[in-house]
């Protein structure tokens, strides 16, 4: 009895901080949920084929999602992601178009070394000039940008039909599309043994402050260099992704991503300063931004209110986001004994 | 203070969202011999040709009779999205749709969807590689063999031309330059000093007809891919003789015509209506009503000049100053659209 009476107040601020630490991560699953609620109430016969569509749609976004949240986490930003995905998108597309599916997965994996170092350069190029980055990865969209017109000036080329049911395709049930394991498969198998090692420790600590962290003895180059080829990796994953959606490759497509991107990541709750969040919460996130549109199709809404009701939702997350801590230093305020909890 | 009214206002925000939201699924009218529902997609937006093309589509749904909805999935997005909203239009249960296509061959996975459970699906203004679909769109290389043909032969096949393009990467640009190239390879004595891609965007094209006007390059000749009348302007800014001017069935360049005719300014302008939308709702409303049409209907398109009478006196037909410059006057695409203009000009909704 007098055990459970000390593990008791153990456990609850335990829970709590869990509560708190994630609380942005579980307001998107929060919306989330809330969005699919709607859906589902506006359109009574929802169902795989809705489910595919929904999945089919966001996975691009999604990983370009991923891919800048790497580089967000560790205190850059990369504005030459959705030129990436288009130069990983043509180049697949023009070698895949007319072999099979054994050569279409070497591609890939060509590409995706291909975007790791592309990213990789972006750091490089940012670290050895000095410039910032935010700079350096502008000049470099224009650059990836013109290297898709000149591989494929126009939209073409193509994939075989197994590697485009990668994405499209079902696993087990027509309810769980291929394409919400790949990414949970791909995320998972990079990102979890990342965020569990000294590098994924160093990405955050570099991302909250690169001060503090050089002077604890993380080295800031190389961490800085591994965030952008994380996320050159991960978008070169999205080019692929584009690729299995459409099933061909197209000069322009990519060019989208890059905005859509960095609005997944706010709304998914990481920190624009960098070092604060993870990438479950922009997958979700853009999900939301996937059903959103859709939603306004399904409901008829006029579809020049789509833009507005999406910058709306950005504002609203941001603006809760804020009220939390707003919240709790008044709550100190007011009981000066709470500010140990 | 200020923390306190945080909540409000999000609270206000959040609310206005749900009215809005609620407001816009109820308005399903249904019943009688309105039994048919409308999918239209589109994937760019702000642009004056693709709103025409909307417009037309929706005063045609209104003329037919038997369309009760109309549900719009217009935005700016790439092949990928326009796949999304093509599958959500599935969803909500249309019967038809009519897109502008982004891609020719991206969007076959997803027309042979529709198809099957189906849903008949009419692209206009660009083509698929689809069986599946029925395809109305202008003849884009005839577009650029018109007025280039056109142009070389009033510069007697000797000159300076310049090529204003649209956007790179986009199949309709592709096909216009095939058609301008092949008509450049039987007239040898013409010389494209200058190639632009204006984005068919005014800014862009203002941006290099200055910079052109500036150089002092030697210019007899300007084939542009519709951003037309910013050229003439640029012209009439800088009090620079006019060159002979090939444009698109835009009311200000076909003003431009007309008006700065005896200012010296010779031209034509090659038609490309955006009214292609409306045909296509008419033919796919035949094929759900059991007419059958061909698969791949091609337009023509018809050229105006303004130096001889037929072509004046059609560039004076169609145009109307009241217009907006951009908006093409190309009002009807027969025997298909059977709208009347009113209602095109007003962007009707079935009501």
């Amino acid at each position: 009895m007098s055990a459970q009476a000390i593990a008791r107040p153990r456990v609850a601020p335990n829970v709590a901080r869990l509560l708190r630490r994630n609380a942005w991560t579980l307001g998107t699953y929060g919306l989330f949920v809330a969005v699919m609620i709607f859906t589902v109430a506006i359109h009574p016969n929802y169902g795989p084929f809705e489910v595919q569509s929904l999945v089919v749609g966001a996975l691009p976004l999604a990983f370009a999602a991923v891919a800048e949240a790497c580089v967000v986490l560790g205190g850059g930003i990369d504005l030459s992601i959705g030129a990436m995905m288009a130069v990983a998108n043509v180049v697949a597309a023009r070698y895949m178009n007319h072999h099979d599916f054994q050569t279409a997965i070497l591609v890939s994996v060509l590409v995706l070394v291909g975007g790791t170092l592309a990213g990789a350069l972006n750091g490089v190029i940012a670290l050895r000039t000095r410039v910032p980055d935010i700079v350096v990865t502008l000049a470099m969209s224009f650059v990836w940008g013109g290297v898709a017109l000149l591989i494929l000036p126009q939209p073409g080329g193509g994939a075989p039909d197994g590697f485009l049911a990668l994405a499209s395709g079902n696993v087990l049930t027509p309810w769980i599309p291929a394409g919400i394991v790949l990414l949970i498969v791909v995320v998972g198998a990079i990102w979890i043994p990342v965020k569990l090692s000294r590098i994924g420790l160093a990405l955050y600590a570099v991302g909250s402050d690169r001060t503090a962290a050089f002077r604890r003895g993380v080295r800031i180059g190389p961490t800085r260099v591994f965030s952008y080829a994380l996320g050159g990796f991960f978008a070169a994953c999205g080019g692929l992704a584009l690729l299995m959606s459409t099933g061909i490759g197209s000069p322009l497509a990519g060019t989208i991503y890059t905005l859509s991107a960095i609005s997944a990541i706010v709304l998914g709750g990481v920190s624009l300063a960098g070092g604060r969040g993870g990438v479950m919460g922009p997958i979700i996130a853009a999900l939301v931004l996937t059903m959103v549109p859709a939603d306004l199709i399904l409901s008829g809404t006029d579809p020049n209110f789509g833009q507005v009701i999406q910058g709306t939702l950005i504002v609203l997350v941001v603006m809760a986001g804020g009220l939390a801590p707003l919240l709790r230093s008044r709550r100190r305020a007011i009981v000066p004994g709470a500010s140990s909890g | 203070m200020s923390e306190r009214r945080w909540p409000k206002a999000i609270g206000l925000v959040l609310a206005a969202g749900l009215l809005l939201a609620a407001c816009g699924g109820s308005n399903n009218t249904g019943g009688g011999t309105k039994k048919y529902v409308v999918g239209i997609s589109n994937t760019l937006t702000g642009n004056g040709f693709r709103e025409e093309m909307i417009c037309s589509i929706k005063a045609q749904a209104k003329a037919s009779g038997v369309v009760s909805k109309v549900i719009v999935a217009n935005r700016n997005t790439d092949p990928s999205g326009q796949i999304a909203d093509v599958r959500n239009l599935i969803s909500a249960g249309v019967n038809v749709i009519v897109m502008n296509p982004s891609d020719r061959s991206a969007l076959d996975a997803v027309i042979k969807e529709a198809t099957s459970k189906g849903i008949v699906v009419v692209t206009v203004d660009q083509g698929v590689t689809s069986s599946d679909a029925y395809q109305l769109y202008n003849n884009q290389v005839k577009y650029a063999t018109l007025g280039a043909d056109w142009l070389f032969k009033k510069l007697n096949g000797t000159g300076n031309v310049i090529e204003m393009r649209g956007i790179n990467g986009v199949s309709a640009d592709a096909d216009r330059h095939t058609g301008f190239t092949q008509t450049l390879a039987s007239y040898p004595g013409i010389k494209v000093v200058k190639m632009t891609f204006t984005n068919w965007s005014l800014d862009p094209a203002a941006q290099q007809i200055k910079d052109i006007l500036g150089s002092g390059l030697k210019v007899d000749g300007i084939w542009t891919s519709g951003i037309d009348s910013t050229v003439v302007d640029g012209y009439t800014t800088a009090k620079k003789p006019y060159v002979p001017t090939i444009g698109a069935d835009n009311d200000a360049f076909i003003g431009d015509l007309i008006n700065l005719k005896a200012q010296g300014l010779s031209g034509a302008a090659v038609t490309n209506p955006p009214t292609v939308g409306g045909a296509g709702l008419a033919v796919g409303l035949d094929v759900l009503q059991g007419k059958s049409h061909p698969h791949l209907i091609n337009l023509d398109p018809a050229i105006w000049d303004n130096q001889s009478t037929s072509g004046l006196s059609e560039l004076q037909n169609h145009y109307d100053p009241k217009l907006n410059a951009y908006y093409s006057v190309t009002y009807q695409v027969a025997p298909y659209t059977t709208y009347t203009k009113d209602d095109l000009l007003k962007c009707a909704d079935i009501g």
